[in-house]
């Protein structure tokens, strides 16, 4: 069953003439790789942000998990938390997604919104720090780090949550070899585990074997 | 290496929690960003210098402001609002919401002093009506005028530059940190899928990343001024 | 908190406006003498942040939000100096940009929340981090308390000064049947509207802004603050420890008290009146409230189109114009009626 569908979507900003994306189709079936490759301004912002939930097409429709993601369906408070803790998404510049003042907390913050108990909380920041070798920081202010452990600082944030579907942006960019390395393994075993990635990247060799499908946007 | 938890799916029913202010700002600062935007919009059909239209717009609102006379203010509105009859409908919208917003909010605001002093009716209309004829100026001075453009012309009449110069950089630092603020709100957006308790701490975090960030960046470009050759002599700028 | 154009009349912006440069001239001279040179396009940055910390939408109980003007915040951050002009380049961008605060209520905003808030919440947050125990080495916890009761002072005071300039308006400007040309509400209504919401409510949220977010950097990067650059210029010039924001207070404190009566004094000078009609007033009504005998003369055409000088040649024009303005508000209201919502939405939205 597919776990995501894009239906004919179109996509213009602000009434623009050019549709960013015109009669795009796409399906994602759960538990695969997807990898998206596009040019810059080819849109594949614009179709991470449809299917974030952050802007809307059109024309077409987005199915998501058997329902279709509206405006008005996200307006509703529940479905709209429901959907942002069954998605992921790794934003490609780390600095916008750190604004706790200790890796720990910023690690912590989902598991806490989720009302999980203080000791199943601190069981999952303490598997993340130790996956993603974050031990070190845990003090740390996140904003201080360098570039590559903001990022494992973010996508920590991420997998915090345990999303069924991650989506991630330019995740391999201003990582060095060794931090892209761990990283293509990481992805591997989470698709191994069943869950659903979605992934714009341009060095993708690493990840051959385990994507099942690219999808170029022009 | 993934804990066993990572390795299923949670069964995660989400809380009631009705607290809106993150998506509230980033349709604030959307607004704000927008509209800085939207200047470019019908500069190019009329060429009146930006300056000039800075002025007019100033003495308008003193003419419209001082004046008691009724006829004059009539005349004022006669000619903006015949002057707004002339644009496409897209745009109206956008010319007149603000406006008519703050109009509303002056009359809602006089409603007491009306009722207590009724004779002092036609003073108070006249307070709203002014209200809206000024915010309506301010607003199609916006829609018609690129900052960039007053900047210049202020620079051409030997406005101090450190002050031209503070006014530019604002104006650049409104858009980066704005759209900062934006994407960290819609981030902690994402990741906000329960109970949020600690609202403030949050907030403390989003705005105190952006000013961390914003002093950055501003020793970033005063490198940049020096690589390009500044010498610390902010009045030549 | 954002005086909008035309509550209070001209002469008291006037007026307002004067005050504010000597305050520009202090601050713009204490920030060339504090700030490193590499640090003064920081005001920039202190302005952006002041412009979108108004922006911010600061949860209250039930889902409700209230804004923050943020002046002590911007102080602490900034110092007051600096704080002083960036708050005021912000307000001036979201008056002549955004509409949002009048133009030529430009500079009794500025008195307000650029002036008055920013030097009154540092100062406080000074003189209580004195009181907790001195210089700059004592705790974090401490400095926040201090910086809550600062911030909520200064708004707070910022407040009655709003309400002080409301206040006198309908005292001092008004037409020849005693009614207010302005701000209707004098001074026995304008200060419990204004204090007392911002006392209960605003004050909790500037202080709440104040303190989370201030927090937040004291923790992460607390060389940024401007008790650290204070700090390092002391530890350079031990000689201006003391007293170097005295003359401001004084400063502060005399234009407090001589604001009220400065306008007293300009408003009946500036005249918003004409010559016949002060002469009117003698047999209209007494100059302070409204009376019975304004009421009397009140509800004629007189009222509507004072203007009688021009007789009818007024009233065909006001007609004329009335007639424009008919046909031209039709027009918009239909091209606004043939764009549907999503278009609307469109072109406000991002």
């Amino acid at each position: 069953m597919n776990l995501i569908e894009l239906n004919n979507i179109t996509f213009r900003y602000n009434n623009d003439e050019t549709p960013v994306l015109e009669d795009f189709s796409m399906s994602v079936v759960r538990g695969s790789c997807v990898i998206v490759e596009g040019d810059n301004g080819s849109g594949k912002t614009t179709l991470f942000r449809i299917l974030t939930g952050l802007s809307f097409p059109e024309k077409g429709s987005y199915i998501f998990d058997g329902a279709e993601i509206t405006k008005n369906y996200l307006k509703d408070n529940e479905m709209s938390k429901l959907f942002h803790k069954k998605i992921g998404f790794l934003f490609q510049s780390p600095d916008v997604m750190l604004f706790n003042p200790r890796v720990y907390d910023e690690i912590a913050f989902g598991p806490r919104q989720m009302g999980l108990s203080d000791q199943e909380v601190e069981a999952r920041v303490e598997d993340c720090l130790e996956i993603f070798g974050l031990r070190e920081l845990t003090d740390k202010a996140p904003y201080h780090l360098s570039g590559g452990q903001k990022k494992k600082v973010a996508l920590a944030s991420v997998m915090s949550l345990n999303p069924d579907v991650l989506i991630l942006d330019e995740p391999y960019a201003g990582l060095d070899k060794k931090t892209q390395n761990w990283l293509t393994q990481f992805l591997k075993e989470l698709k191994a585990a069943g869950k659903t990635l979605l992934i714009a990247t341009h060095s993708s060799e690493g990840l051959i074997g385990t994507a099942d499908e690219m999808i170029e946007i022009e | 290496m993934l804990p066993e938890w990572m390795k299923q799916t949670d069964n995660y029913v989400p809380p009631k929690d009705g607290g809106t202010f993150a998506i509230k700002t980033i349709k604030t600062i959307g607004n704000i960003m927008s509209r800085l935007k939207v200047q470019a919009g019908h500069e190019k059909k009329r060429h009146i210098p930006a300056l000039v239209k800075l002025i007019g717009l100033f003495v308008m609102i003193v003419i419209a402001s001082a004046c008691q006379n009724r006829i004059v203010i009539l005349g004022i509105a006669a000619v903006i609002l015949a002057y707004l009859c002339t644009w496409p409908a897209k745009d109206l919208w956008g010319v007149l919401k603000p406006p008519l917003a703050a109009s509303t909010l002056a009359f809602v605001l006089f409603v007491p002093a009306m009722i207590m002093n009724p004779a002092g009716i036609p003073n108070n209309l006249i307070v709203v009506a002014k209200v809206f004829l000024c915010v309506t100026m301010v607003t199609l001075f916006n829609h018609t005028t690129q900052w960039n453009h007053v900047t210049l012309a202020l620079r051409r009449i030997h406005v101090p530059g450190i002050f031209v110069f503070t006014l530019d950089i604002t104006l650049k630092y409104i858009v980066l940190l704005g759209n900062l603020i934006q994407d960290l709100l819609t981030s902690m957006q994402f990741r906000a899928v329960g109970k949020h308790d600690k609202k403030y701490s949050s907030i403390g975090g989003v705005m105190g990343v952006t000013f961390i960030r914003g002093t950055e960046m501003n020793e970033q470009m005063y490198e940049a001024m020096r690589c390009r050759g500044f010498t610390d002599d902010y009045k030549g700028l | 908190m954002h005086i909008p154009e035309n509550y209070l009349s001209p002469a008291t912006c006037g007026v307002m406006g004067a005050a504010m440069v000597p305050v520009w001239v202090h601050a713009v001279k204490k920030v060339n003498e504090e700030l490193p040179k590499e640090k003064i396009p920081l005001i920039g940055v202190g302005a952006a942040f002041s412009f979108l910390g108004m922006m911010f939408n600061v949860p209250l109980v039930g889902g409700t939000t209230g804004h923050a003007v943020g002046g002590t915040l911007i102080a602490l951050l900034f110092g007051p100096n600096a704080a002083c002009i960036a708050v005021s380049i912000a307000l001036l961008l979201q008056a002549v940009l955004f509409g949002d605060g009048g133009i030529l209520a430009f500079g009794a905003n500025c008195f307000n929340m650029a002036f008055v808030l920013p030097y009154v919440g540092y100062g406080f947050y000074r003189l209580f981090v004195k009181l907790f125990g001195g210089n700059e080495s004592i705790g974090t916890g401490k400095k926040l308390v201090a910086a809550a009761i600062g911030s909520y002072i200064g708004i707070n005071l910022a407040a009655l000064c709003a309400a002080i300039e409301f206040g006198v308006q309908p005292i001092l400007f008004h037409d020849a049947a005693g009614n207010a040309l302005y701000c209707p509400y004098d001074l026995s209504v304008a200060i419990p509207a204004m204090t007392i919401p911002h006392l209960a409510v605003a004050g909790v949220i500037e202080a709440i802004f104040t303190v989370v977010i201030y927090a937040f950097v004291m923790k992460t990067s607390p060389d940024l603050t401007y008790d650290a650059i204070r700090a390092e210029r002391l530890a350079d010039h031990p000689a201006e420890e003391k007293g170097s924001h005295v003359p401001v207070f004084a400063l502060i404190a005399v234009m407090i008290a001589a604001t009220p009566l400065g306008l007293l004094a300009t408003g009946t000078a500036w005249g918003e009146w004409g010559a016949e009609e002060i002469a009117e007033t003698s047999s209209g009504g007494a100059p302070l409230g409204y009376t019975p005998s304004g009421l009397e003369n009140g509800w004629s055409l007189d009222v509507l189109m004072p203007d009688y000088t021009m007789g009818g040649v007024g009233e065909v024009l006001a007609y004329i114009l009335s007639a424009v303005i008919g046909v031209a508000l039709l027009i918009i209201l239909f091209k606004l009626i043939s764009i549907p919502m999503k278009g609307r939405d469109t072109v406000n939205a991002s």
